[in-house]
């Protein structure tokens, strides 16, 4: 199921789990907790939280909006793609 | 005295369930030699005593953490007698996994879901016979926070301590893995080991480095040959193994919930399968990007000013003149009536009228944010990004630069190569933050009171095409490389939720509001000083110091048609801080009229023309101080915080003479 999640990822344009988890006929919340697993595992990256203020933040009138990412991106890491390649 | 240990992911509702098994018949102390907690309590039965301990919560039984460690270890090493695994039936597939790993170990375990009446409520139907049979341990249904189903528990656990349990493992891991763990558990039999040896052999296949270490100080292990080639041989293969390892657990998983649970069809996602057809569709998704983007400035408009507006600007005037008239009654220094009344509400009451504007442009982009369109604009302009060279994350920190420019450099953190990111930094500061849509607002309600959607919406745009064009040209030039693929996750369409909205809301209001208490409060007082002085020569004219600098830098902005000293200085004091601009503004033409003062002003020395070049300008030319100093540090680089300081204000500069000259020239005054 890994493999075939990391290989549907790749050949996406974009991620939407529920169509995910109608192509690979899992349901949606295992889809979810294989995300989760190739994170641990290393084969893939989420960026959740872009923005890691480090400078000042306490003085800083725009800490509380500053990090929001509303958008969350995935990258295949070496490993993933190292996998992919086999 | 028996023994049961409880273990379940976070949030299962473990300790619930182990509250209402024991009551208060319970204490805390600590696992030894780790800080984890360590909960113990008892409950009776038919005359028998029975121990429960509630383990950490965790997601797997791996060496990951504490928590896990202390699980796995009591498990194994403490001899429960039953372990109890607390899963969160609203949750079934995912807590699963950990119960495959339960499996894996041997041990007489019952199955509890918990939280069934949440369950239920979502319409999630269970087969617990056949998720009984498939996973080959009894299931028990509770709702443990309205105490249903423990009587029964405790029946089942009674049941099971007394009884056989068939402990046969249930999950292969094909022919190959399985052949390993057969070899490797013969050759572990007879030794003296902490852990179960088909436990053993599987975690030394899947990699699992404490177990490894475990091996390794075993002396009759090491020293046997047999042993240390089979596992080399397996060491060879350990990412392969545990990717198969862990991959067919899921798979088990999968097996069992497919036969067993039954979820109703979520309407939402349906529909958004059905949405995102038309509104990220290849030809139609941008030109939709664009239409609600106009709509979103349209509607800030007819709310924020032409609903909201007014009463804001009435408020200013009378806390204004209510101020003064105390200041005058108290028998106030003139001075201090006059920065009072012209440097603090002339300068700073002038960004606070506008306040209802702000607050209707953010609630409406929470709107978008929250209800999941924002990350459907991220993936279309992501596809444009693409086509002109440059990473679609770009445009996820052009997203958080129209709140402030300082975090959407910083956000530029999330771009793996140094190609992409310096492109990413340098055309931050064209995105307008909100700063500098107080710049705009006061312009519109001088010139285009009627049209200030389409403008502020012209603007914006005017923004990102610049970015992109500067963006494309440097990944040609400057900055040569490959870029890094990502993709994007667009989640399903939700319906904004108003706390969200609001928080979102306030968040950067509030922003505002300490900026213009702090940051601004100080540009203001130095600029007033600057204006007043030297003594003798009339305030906020131009002799002053504020006058003469104005009247040294103005000649620049001539053939972009502002030429003023007033306008200069507002553009100078601007790199302090972008709203500094209005505050400026408003404190040199304080005294010029009555009422809507600084309006009238404006409408005195710009006209509709200039004040587009002048608006143009102030979108693109140098961002403020914080943005260079953060732009230094990112790209921790003094010469690219020169240049970024340098070719914004020359583009800038461009753009606001080719409005002016072109607006000329076709007859726009």
């Amino acid at each position: 199921m890994l493999k075939e999640l990391l290989v549907v990822i790749k050949e996406s344009s974009y991620i939407s789990k529920s169509n995910i988890s109608k192509k690979l006929n899992i349901s949606e919340e295992l889809i979810e907790e294989g995300f989760e697993q190739l994170i641990r595992m290393g084969y893939i990256k989420e960026d959740v939280r872009g923005i890691k203020c480090d400078v000042g933040c306490s003085s800083c009138p725009y800490s509380k909006s500053c990090d929001k990412m509303p958008i969350k991106t995935i990258m295949i890491t070496e490993k993933g793609e190292r996998l992919l390649a086999k | 005295m028996n023994t049961i240990a409880l273990v379940g992911n976070p949030n299962s509702g473990k300790t619930t369930l182990f509250n209402a098994l024991t009551g208060s018949n319970q204490h805390v102390g600590n696992w030894p030699g780790v800080t984890v907690e360590k909960k113990e309590g008892k409950f009776k039965f038919n005359g028998n005593t029975y121990n429960v301990v509630d383990l950490p919560g965790t997601y797997s039984l791996g060496a990951f953490s504490e928590d896990e460690m202390v699980a796995r270890d009591f498990i194994l090493k403490g001899n429960p007698d039953v372990v109890i695994n607390v899963v969160d039936a609203t949750n079934i597939e995912r807590n699963l996994y950990l119960t495959s790993q339960l499996l894996e170990m041997g041990v007489k375990v019952i199955v509890v879901l918990n939280m069934i009446d949440e369950a239920e409520a979502k319409n999630i139907q269970f087969g617990i016979k056949t998720l009984s049979k498939k996973l080959g341990v009894p299931v028990v249904t509770t709702a443990a926070s309205k105490r249903k189903g423990i009587k029964e528990l405790i029946e089942e656990i009674v049941r099971v301590i007394d009884g056989e349990m068939d402990l046969k493992p249930s999950i292969s891991y094909g022919d190959k893995i399985d052949r390993e763990i057969k070899t490797i558990k013969k050759l572990l039999s007879g030794k003296t080991l902490e852990y179960p040896p088909r436990w053993i052999a599987i975690k030394l296949i899947e990699g699992d480095q404490y177990v490894h270490d475990l091996v390794s100080e075993n002396k009759a292990l090491s020293s046997d040959s047999e042993f240390g080639d089979v596992l080399s041989a397996v060491k060879e293969n350990i990412e392969d193994n545990e990717l198969e390892i862990v991959n067919r657990r899921y798979e088990f998983v999968n097996d069992v919930t497919r036969v067993s649970v039954v979820r109703p069809e979520e309407a939402v996602k349906t529909v958004t399968d059905k949405v995102d057809k038309i509104l990220i569709h290849k030809y139609f998704g941008l030109p939709i990007f664009i239409l609600i983007m106009f709509v979103l400035f349209q509607l800030t408009f007819a709310v924020g000013e032409d609903l909201l507006g007014g009463l804001m600007a009435a408020a200013v005037d009378a806390v204004g003149h209510a101020i003064e008239v105390f200041l005058v009654n108290i028998n106030s220094p003139a001075w201090i009536i006059a920065f009072v009344s012209e440097g603090i509400i002339g300068g700073i009451g002038a960004i606070i009228e506008f306040i209802p504007l702000i607050v209707v442009l953010y609630m409406l982009i929470g709107i978008l944010e929250d209800s999941g369109y924002m990350a459907r604009a991220a993936y279309i302009m992501d596809n444009i990004m693409r086509k002109l060279g440059l990473h679609g994350k770009t445009f996820i920190s052009m997203i958080v630069g129209f709140g402030c420019n300082v975090p959407g450099v910083m956000a530029t953190r999330t771009l793996e190569s140094k190609k992409d990111r310096m492109i990413a930094i340098l055309i931050n500061p064209f995105m307008s933050c909100g700063a500098k849509l107080l710049i705009y607002l006061v312009f519109i309600a001088a010139f285009f009171p009627n049209g200030g959607g389409l403008i502020l919406f012209l603007i914006y745009f005017i923004g990102i095409l610049v970015a992109l064009l500067v963006g494309k040209i440097f990944s040609r030039t400057l900055f040569k490389g490959e870029t890094t693929d990502f993709i994007m996750e667009l989640p399903p369409y939700r319906k904004p939720v108003l706390r969200n909205v609001l928080r979102n809301m306030w968040d950067n209001v509030s922003g505002f509001l300490k900026r213009a208490g702090t940051v601004i409060f100080a540009v203001v007082t130095v600029l007033w000083i600057m204006a007043v002085l030297p003594a003798g020569v009339e305030p906020y004219g131009a002799e002053s110091i504020l006058g003469r600098i104005g009247l040294f830098i103005a000649p620049i902005f001539k053939p972009a048609g502002f030429g003023t000293w007033q306008a200069a200085v507002g553009l100078f004091s601007g790199i302090a801080a972008k709203e500094a601009v209005v505050t400026t503004l408003g404190m040199v033409y304080a005294g010029v009229g009555e009422g809507t003062e600084l309006i009238s002003a404006i409408q005195g020395a710009f006209t509709p023309l200039t004040s587009v070049s002048f608006m143009v300008m102030t979108l693109l030319y140098t961002p403020c101080v914080a943005t260079i100093a953060t732009i230094k540090k990112e790209t921790n680089s003094v010469k690219w915080a020169i240049f970024a300081m340098v070719y914004t204000f020359a583009i800038g500069w461009t753009m606001a003479v080719l409005v002016f000259q072109t607006g000329r020239l076709l007859g726009f005054s």
